[in-house]
């Protein structure tokens, strides 16, 4: 299936990174035909841009909850969020609003349903920096394991 | 004092949030947007070699990364003292022009036209974009979409990326284009310039002919006279580019111009403790609270302030647009802070338009697009317009060129005060002694500074080009005593 794995985030803003630096240590972890790793910055039509036309999409990004803990992993669809991560801004639209929109146009996106996010809660995001937090940085390689068995099953 | 809060349920990466007071009498006393700041910008790019700030400061935002690319470049060449050749500084404003027809694209057709197309008393569920769609057809949706993606095409192109572009070097660009890609960017240009007068064409027809939101866009909740920015050329002709930084009246009389080293003498910045956030006002006319009018500093930095700052557009279908717009609001300037979203619509025109004018420009396949810096670096400023108003980027460096010192005012913070304004004129239509009038109120508060398209650095969005908001009205012990909300569960 072929397959594109997007880290998500703002490598200068502290952990917001995160999504980044875990789809950096995959890319050195898996060589496989059918997948395709990806860095972006950006949500809405612009992260529309760069999943266009793939079947499987994993989203490695940042998220703050009201009661996460640094670290905790969190597995979503598209249609788990309200808002979403970095792709939601009064500027553009969410990554649900892009994907429907998107569709309506008739664009080749993957269904929701072949979309997973997987999302670190993370303590920081406010302050300029290249490195992530503690807690952040102790669930990397948890998050990487994850995504990789993600792809192992071939379940989105 | 009575509180209320319209502050989003999702907080992600941090949130935007409007708090109303209300006196005594139960009359708003006073609005404010608070927005979360990044921190310590300053001293991250401290100790970095200033040729990597044009790579870095795009990381600042996820909206705005060429506008920041742009300025920093320019503050570049400055540090280095070296001019750019004439065919690297065009082919820099070709991939500004372009970014400028993407970014208001996306503004205007899918936060500002729902609210206009659909109507504000739409049920909210419909008014997004996918409703505008349903009702203007999903060939025209699918036309912004191409003509986004163009943009998008010409700045990635030029940049060599799309999405944070690194073109810009210090004394010019790294690549020249060849006759293949000249005639590529011309062709796209002449379909954008069509689209441009689509979007006035779809203005005209769809807003102007309708009398309610006529009336609207000139009712004093959305009147509000202040100072206006914007860069212009030599001839006073609006520019996103280069040139100095005009500042006109309330009366629309110039008030100063000045040149991007002169920021400091014109422009100071307010600190309030309640926030982070740094309010810029007019030195000279000095910052006296959040209220506008010829004795108050506060300064709008917009697409509205921009065509209210200039004596007009530079190319022609643009000036005839800037003309029509005078004549149908009544003369210049105009105060209406709805009618940003028609001038951004001009921009998309004119921006077109420059593409075209540029592309065809018989020195734009020039090799000679970069001069190679010899000066020993020092101290530099550089500013374009960005989208969300005027963005200044200011380094000191020592003899090596590593950053000492930087400042940046970026486009949206300009604009604090006066969103402030906005909202807080929205609101009182809608409170009155106490009274709320529920129904409609977040609308129109959203609205008010909607049209400013704040760029908020957080995540404040669900659905299509809707905002969840919850209000709550607090009475004097704080206790909340009423609570609407619009996409909140």
């Amino acid at each position: 299936m072929k397959t594109l794995v997007v880290g998500l985030g703002n490598p200068i803003l502290t952990d917001d990174g995160v999504g980044i630096y875990i789809v950096r240590a995959l890319e050195a972890r898996c060589r496989r035909d059918d997948v395709t790793f990806a860095e972006a910055s950006v949500g809405g039509l612009r992260l529309l841009d760069v999943i266009a036309g793939y079947e499987r999409v994993v989203l490695v990004d940042a998220i703050q909850t009201c009661d996460g803990k640094p670290g905790d992993i969190h597995r979503l669809h598209p249609n788990d969020l309200r808002a979403s991560l970095h792709s939601g801004s009064t500027h553009d639209l969410s990554l649900t609003g892009a994907l429907a929109l998107g569709r309506g146009l008739g664009m080749v996106l993957p269904d929701n349903e072949a979309i997973v996010i997987i999302a670190i809660e993370v303590e920081d995001v406010l302050t300029f920096g290249e490195t992530v937090t503690p807690a952040v940085a102790a669930t990397i390689p948890c998050a990487v394991e994850a995504v990789l068995a993600d792809l192992e099953t071939g379940e989105p | 004092m009575r509180k209320i809060s319209i502050d989003p349920i999702t907080r992600l990466e941090g949130h935007g949030k409007i708090e109303i007071f209300l006196d005594e009498e139960g009359n708003v006393a006073n609005a404010y947007l608070v927005v979360p700041e990044l921190r310590g910008f300053e001293k991250f790019a401290e100790g970095r070699p200033v040729e990597e700030m044009p790579r870095i400061t795009p990381r600042i935002c996820g909206v705005c990364p060429e506008a920041h690319h742009m300025a920093s470049a320019k503050a570049c060449d400055a540090v280095y003292h070296v001019e750019v050749p004439p065919t690297g500084r065009k082919l820099r404003e070709i991939l500004y022009s372009a970014f400028y027809v993407a970014d208001h694209t996306v503004h205007f057709y899918i936060l500002g036209a729902p609210d206009f197309v659909l109507g504000p008393d739409a049920p909210p569920a419909e008014r997004n974009i996918l409703g505008l769609i349903h009702k203007v057809g999903l060939e025209i949706g699918g036309e912004v979409i191409r003509c986004r993606g163009m943009g998008m095409d010409i700045v990635g192109m030029l940049g060599g990326k799309t999405i944070h572009p690194v073109g810009a070097l210090p004394g010019g660009v790294s690549k020249a284009i060849n006759e293949e890609e000249r005639a590529q960017i011309e062709a796209w240009g002449h379909e954008l310039v069509g689209f441009g007068q689509f979007g006035l064409q779809l203005f005209h027809d769809v807003v102007l002919e309708n009398k309610a939101y006529v009336d609207m866009i000139l009712s004093d909740a959305y009147t509000t006279p202040m100072y206006y920015m914007g860069l212009v050329d030599e001839r006073n002709l609006v520019n996103f580019y280069d040139g100095k930084v005009r500042v006109v009246d309330p009366e629309g009389n110039e008030f100063v111009k000045y040149a991007p080293d002169e920021y400091l003498d014109v422009i100071a910045e307010h600190v309030e403790p309640w926030t982070y956030l740094k309010f810029p006002y007019l030195k000279k006319v000095g910052w006296k609270g959040f209220v506008t009018g010829r004795d108050s500093g506060v300064y709008q930095a917009t697409p509205l302030s921009r065509l209210n700052a200039a004596d007009g557009m530079a190319t022609p279908r643009a000036q005839e647009a800037y003309e029509h717009f005078y004549e149908t609001m009544g003369g210049k300037p105009v105060h209406s802070t709805l009618a940003t979203h028609w001038a951004r619509l001009i921009e998309i025109l004119y921006a077109a338009e420059r593409i075209v004018e540029l592309a065809t420009d018989p020195e734009i396949t020039d090799p000679h697009v970069r001069n190679i810096p010899t000066e020993t670096p020092d101290e530099g400023i550089g500013i374009v317009e960005a989208p969300r108003g005027t963005l200044t980027h200011h380094y000191v460096t020592d003899e090596r060129g590593i950053v000492q010192k930087c400042n940046l005012i970026v486009g949206t913070t300009n604009n604090y005060a006066p969103i402030s304004i906005s909202i807080k004129k929205a609101a009182q239509a809608m409170i009155k002694k106490g009274q709320v009038i529920s129904e409609g109120l977040l609308d129109r508060v959203e609205m008010a500074f909607r049209s400013y398209d704040p760029c908020l650095g957080c995540a404040t969005h669900t659905l299509p080009g809707q905002m969840p908001l919850e209000v709550l009205v607090r009475d004097g012990e704080g206790n909340v005593v009423e609570r609407l909300t619009q996409f909140v569960e």
